[in-house]
């Protein structure tokens, strides 16, 4: 009952998947394209008699019209809806009756659809999957009620939250024009306008196996998972190429100020800088920086703004893993009676400092040593390791980056950081909120 | 049918695929339903070896190399105690055991767990890490000083209070955080470890000598278990286990029994274990925190239960607990929430065994639109798990499932040590875990349903409710069993709630009542709306309503409503008596009801109360909404009392509050005021919405308002009988006689 002490919920530390990354040991896998474009990894693992089913379209809110924010997620929640074969509410009976877990996720760039299943039921996932792919089926029934299952969604995790807006605020002041402006959950206005006509044209355009990837890991026979596998997806049509237009974002004209009226008590402060994309030398620069900001007790940020200064009660450093240029968000909340603007002047001299000092060669091997566990925690499981190739080949370049990306962490030097710091983490290239208390809000 | 073939040729042995690899190419598979599963393997349960040092430590050491990881963790069995007064300690223990020890700092041992990139973690019944195992040497005395040699230092505990203090501000504004800390505290009552609230108050109280004392009383050699798991051997195991902790034999604090077999000791005082296993007990009962302008309600529906994990009913508890919510998507709160309703993300019922006080708890969130039906789906849905047999298909989803959620989580070696560890604790049987799926296996839809009676108490369940209460009062209300407090609100540190007023010393309530006059518009104004009809449209339960009332001198009164354009209320107040003509016919208002036309049937009440009103008090300063308002309470003669609510800006009435016993229950009336509009030359209010009352919830907006009317003689009338004397002698049969005389039967009483 007693259990481990949880200050507070933060919400955002939540929504950010980090980077997928190798570990020590090189994950072993398998590939191949079928004709129609599809794209598969096995990777076998015979520990548990377990298998971990996951599907990686490469869609996701950047890939949404502006009139239509939310779409994508929306339509994930439609595709457990049922198929052909699959009527409403079997999608999920099939899997549970199997002694199964399924779900999905979407973000920015893609959405994600999984099972883990007991391995003799590797065919009732696949099956599930290529009903998924080939002809997916929504009723009336299904669109209303996952309207409002969305709605509700928002609600829980954005609105009925102290900080939950954080993202929502963020992203629209960093971006001006690419679709990064929006969160992935969109907004209620847009998802009641959708229509059929959108859904058929999302689907047929998006939901075709050239723009998937399908990985298969866990207890399995590769020989006749690569059969099987074919006898499910082979006959699903290829779609039309998928065009993935690359939106440049102009830069911020200065830095970016507002504040925020919240329902909470203790004020917070979000620094939110534009950095590379993933996957480039720069973003892992800039992650290992966020790293040292925040990752452990001893990391800077705790020990200055929680340990030392003892203005904070909470700090944070994450670096949003985009396709296309991201942000790095930087997030403390006050102690009660703490001026956000001391503590943001807190932050700031914590960035200061790697700017003055750089990182000293022994802070560096700590933060080496923390991603090297975490490589291995991070792929401990069949259901994790499937998330990681499929992101590695959709998001990162190549199947291969699951076993590079230690690597290129490794290979980055203290002065490549300091380097990292002194581009990205400029007051131009920021946008600055401060969340106060809504009782504090000027009367007009 | 190839489904047929393909079915039967998985069943040989894997090495014979290849052979008929052409014949699966060209087999055309059938899509239309699930295809057949292929042999299951055996689960295999993994081995734990385990053994104890001189010093009474057990050790349990699962080997694993599938990874390069080692995880340790030292935990005590420890019960819960009452902290009474200085609720919160407990939790702060966990928090400082890692803040420095008799060589450490906690800058110094922060320092070395990042170093090692190992995690380490610490809670009131001990201390978790894990790490590469090249690290573990490193890592180990780490943790056997954590364990050991905890200082408790006083700065680092000032720091701990600073941010457990904030942590407090912060739970107050998370809906999610109030309902947990306050469903407990209602569940089980404030006075049981598991339903004890931290407060300021009671952390002025916690000071380190308790934690200290807590330590040596808790933390000891025989009442702990140290767990390897991952890549490490059994001899490695007992050599890092003997060498670090074997010699480690603290002394035994003192401390004094008393009679009541509590103890008390130095430092931590009197040492009082959990009183009494709380049960579900009393009847359906609703609790609100109320959060106006919430975007959702965050509801729990809870109860206590004496169910431990040696309990074999444990196990058909959870598969009924899974059929009705319990994890899978395809539980009958998740579908009926979600799936058919939308109303929610997510539904889900939770039922812990556990050895010292199990719990029920069902959890969702909802607009707020919804709050009160979706409550009542759930006590419905307890109701007809207990009623009706669950169906086989749902039976069999959820032993598949539960089946395999165990294989899967073998997958984590750590898991195999949790069972050992629970084996331990729990007092189960040893096979236990090894009978698990057989057991599963063997439970049948009349266990379910015993455990669904027994288990289950929608009657006395306690309804905890985080949202927007003006919006579900009513609703709410119907649901409760708890017919003299239908809703009891709380604040978000589950204490009932209290209005905040400041006291006000530069006026009375009389001046507040002359500035509403004025601002209304003045004695005189309103003394020419004597005669006033006024119209609004609005609704009533939802249902589209059209509003009509007239004012006379003398508080004379008549009100018609129009609900979905069919005539349905007619009220006539004559002065004396009043009565209600509606689709049942006639009926006198007596009691609560008359009086409050007695008071309010005029269109600005406190400007008349002559005669009406005992006396006026000016309660303080509070505020309606965001608004800063003065509260008046008016006394009447009749010995009720009204709240009236004044902005403190305009001077105009926002809000009337009555408590009142209605309809059985008590009740508390609050019609609020809003878009005060120019009517006739008053400033009177547009918008007026009436909740909490038993007709349910009336939304009003005034159209027009006309003065100096005269209605026609007998507008007034109330149509009811006669009054007819008692025929019995009820009172002085001389008096009876009396009235047997000519023209004593008129009914008048002038």
């Amino acid at each position: 009952m007693h259990g481990m002490r949880k200050l507070l919920t933060i919400p955002l530390a939540m929504m950010l998947a980090t980077p997928t990354v190798a570990q020590t040991r090189a994950i072993a896998y398998t590939e191949f394209d079928l004709d129609n474009g599809l794209h598969v990894i096995l990777h076998e693992d015979h520990s548990t008699p377990i298998v971990a089913i996951g599907v990686m379209y490469h869609v996701g809110s950047k890939n949404e019209d502006a009139d239509r924010r939310g779409f994508a997620h929306f339509f994930e929640h439609l595709l457990f809806e049922g198929s052909a074969n699959i009527d409403r509410g079997e999608f999920s009976r099939h899997v549970e009756r199997a002694g199964g877990v399924l779900n999905a996720n979407t973000t920015g760039d893609r959405t994600y659809y999984y099972e883990v299943l007991p391995s003799e039921q590797l065919e009732l996932g696949l099956w599930l999957e290529s009903e998924r792919m080939l002809h997916a089926k929504v009723d009336q029934k299904g669109v209303d009620t996952q309207r409002e299952v969305v709605k509700e969604e928002r609600r829980q995790r954005y609105e009925n939250q102290p900080y939950g807006s954080i993202l929502i605020e963020v992203l629209k002041r960093a971006y001006s024009v690419h679709p990064y402006q929006w969160p992935t959950i969109g907004f209620m206005e847009d998802l009641n306008a959708a229509s059929e006509s959108d859904y058929k044209a999302f689907y047929k355009k998006y939901y075709v196996p050239n723009n998937a990837v399908l990985v298969v890991a866990g207890d399995i026979d590769q020989a006749r998972t690569r059969e099987l596998v074919g006898r499910y997806f082979a006959e699903i049509p290829r779609g039309a190429d998928v065009e993935h237009p690359f939106i440049k974002e102009p830069p911020l004209k200065g830095e970016v100020r507002d504040v925020i009226y919240d329902r909470i008590q203790l004020p917070a402060v979000v620094t939110a800088y534009r950095i590379p994309a993933i996957g480039t030398k720069e973003f892992y620069a800039v992650d290992l920086l966020n790293r040292l900001l925040s990752n452990g007790n001893s990391s800077r940020l705790n020990m200055a703004l929680k340990e030392e200064q003892q203005k904070a009660v909470y700090v944070g450093a994450f670096s949003l893993p985009f396709e296309h240029p991201g942000l790095a968000i930087h997030f403390a909340i006050a102690n009660a009676g703490v001026d956000p603007r001391e503590l943001e002047r807190s932050m700031d001299a914590e960035i200061g400092r790697i700017l003055r000092e750089g990182v000293p060669k022994m802070e560096f091997e700590k933060l080496k040593a923390q991603l090297e566990t975490e490589y291995v925690a991070d792929n401990s499981r069949v259901a994790g390791v499937a998330n990681n190739l499929a992101t590695a080949y959709t998001l990162l370049g190549g199947t291969d980056q699951v076993n590079r990306e230690l690597e290129r962490y490794l290979a980055l030097t203290p002065d490549d950081l300091q380097q990292a710091a002194e581009t990205y983490f400029t007051p131009e290239r920021r946008v600055v909120l401060h969340y106060l208390p809504i009782s504090q809000k000027p009367q007009p | 049918m190839s489904s047929t073939m393909h079915r039967s040729l998985r069943k040989g042995p894997l090495i014979g695929f290849s052979l008929f690899l052409p014949l699966f190419m060209t087999a055309q598979i059938d899509r239309s339903g699930p295809p057949a599963p292929g042999p299951a393997p055996t689960v295999q349960l993994g081995e734990h070896v385990t053994f104890t040092l001189k010093n009474g430590m057990r050790v349990i050491v699962v080997e694993n190399h599938k990874l390069p990881m080692v995880s340790v963790q030292v935990r005590f069995d420890i019960p819960p105690i009452v902290q009474g007064d200085k609720a919160g300690m407990v939790d702060m223990v966990g928090e400082l055991l890692a803040a420095g020890t008799e060589r450490l700092s906690k800058a110094q041992i922060d320092e070395q767990v990042d170093q090692l990139g190992a995690t380490l973690a610490t809670t009131n019944d001990g201390v978790y890490a894990s790490c590469l195992k090249k690290n573990l040497g490193a890592l180990l005395p780490l943790v056997k000083d954590i364990t050991t040699a905890p200082s408790f230092p006083e700065r680092e505990f000032a720091k701990v209070m600073t941010r457990t203090r904030s942590g407090l501000q912060q739970r107050r504004e998370d809906p999610d955080g109030i309902a947990e800390v306050v469903s407990r505290a209602v569940t089980f009552g404030r006075a049981h470890p598991y339903g004890e609230v931290t407060t300021e108050r009671t952390l002025d109280n916690v000071a380190v000598k308790q934690m200290k004392g807590y330590y040596q009383l808790f933390f000891r050699p025989e009442k702990a278990y140290l767990v390897f798991v991952g890549d490490i051997t059994e001899k490695e195991a007992k050599r890092l286990a003997t060498d670090h902790f074997a010699d480690w034999k603290p002394q035994r604090p003192a401390t004094i029994k008393n009679e009541d077999g509590s103890e008390d000791m130095e430092g931590l005082g009197r040492v009082r274990l959990m009183p009494k296993v709380a049960v579900p007990s009393g009847t359906r009962r609703v609790f609100v925190v109320d959060r106006p302008g919430a975007a959702q309600s965050v509801i729990r529906v809870s109860f206590p239960l004496d169910l431990q994990p040696r309990d074999i009913r444990a196990l058909p508890a959870q598969v009924m607990n899974t059929i009705l919510g319990g994890g899978v998507f395809n539980a009958r709160l998740m579908q009926n929430l979600r799936e058919d309703k939308g109303w929610t993300y997510g539904a889900y019922a939770s039922l812990d065994a556990d050895r010292f006080n199990g719990h029920f708890h069902a959890s969702v969130s909802v607009r707020t639109a919804v709050t009160d039906s979706a409550v009542q789906e759930i006590i419905q849905e307890l109701k007809r798990m207990a009623r009706e047999p669950v169906t086989r298909e749902e039976l069999e989803l959820a032993k598949r499932f539960m089946a395999g959620s165990f294989g899967r989580s073998l997958e984590d070696p750590r898991t195999v040590a949790r069972f050992a560890l629970n084996t331990y604790l729990n007092g189960l049987e040893d096979d236990h875990y090894a009978t698990y799926l057989q057991r599963l296996e063997a439970v049948t839809v009349e266990d379910v349903q015993a455990a669904s009676q027994v288990f289950l108490h929608p009657d006395k369940a306690v309804i905890l409710v985080v949202g927007d209460l003006e919006h579900f009062e009513e609703g709410l209300a119907e649901i409760s069993l708890d017919r003299a407090r239908p809703i009891m609100r709380l604040n978000e540190d589950g204490e009932l709630w209290e209005e905040p007023i400041t006291p006000v010393t530069d006026r009375k309530a009389e001046d507040v009542i002359a500035a509403y006059i004025t601002a209304v518009g003045g004695r005189e104004a309103i003394a020419k709306a004597a005669h006033a009809r006024r119209t609004a449209i609005g609704t009533l339960r939802g249902q589209p309503l059209r509003h009509t009332e007239w004012f006379a001198p003398g508080r004379l009164y008549r009100a018609e409503s129009v609900v979905n354009d069919i005539p349905s209320e007619e009220l006539v107040y004559d002065g004396e008596r009043a009565g209600r003509r509606g689709p049942n016919g006639q009926e006198e208002l007596t009691d609560v009801d008359l009086l409050d036309l007695v008071f309010f049937a005029h269109p600005v009440p406190e400007a008349d109360l002559d005669g009406r009103l005992d006396r006026m008090v000016l309660a303080g300063r509070t505020t309606v909404g965001e608004r800063p308002a003065y509260k008046v309470l008016l006394m009447t003669q009749h010995g009720t009392t009204v709240a009236d609510y004044f902005d403190v800006e305009s001077g105009l009435l926002l809000q009337r509050v009555e408590e009142k016993f209605m309809a059985g229950r008590n009740l508390r009336v609050v019609t609020t005021f809003a878009d005060h509009t120019a009517f006739a030359g008053l400033m009177l209010p547009k918008r007026i919405v009436r909740r909490g009352h038993p007709d349910g919830r009336l939304e009003l907006t005034v159209e027009t308002v006309e003065l100096g009317r005269v209605p026609a003689a007998g507008f007034f009338d109330t149509g009811l009988p006669p009054v007819v004397e008692p025929t019995e002698f009820e009172t002085d049969p001389d008096e009876w006689l009396n009235n047997m005389q000519p023209g004593g039967d008129d009914g008048s009483e002038d």
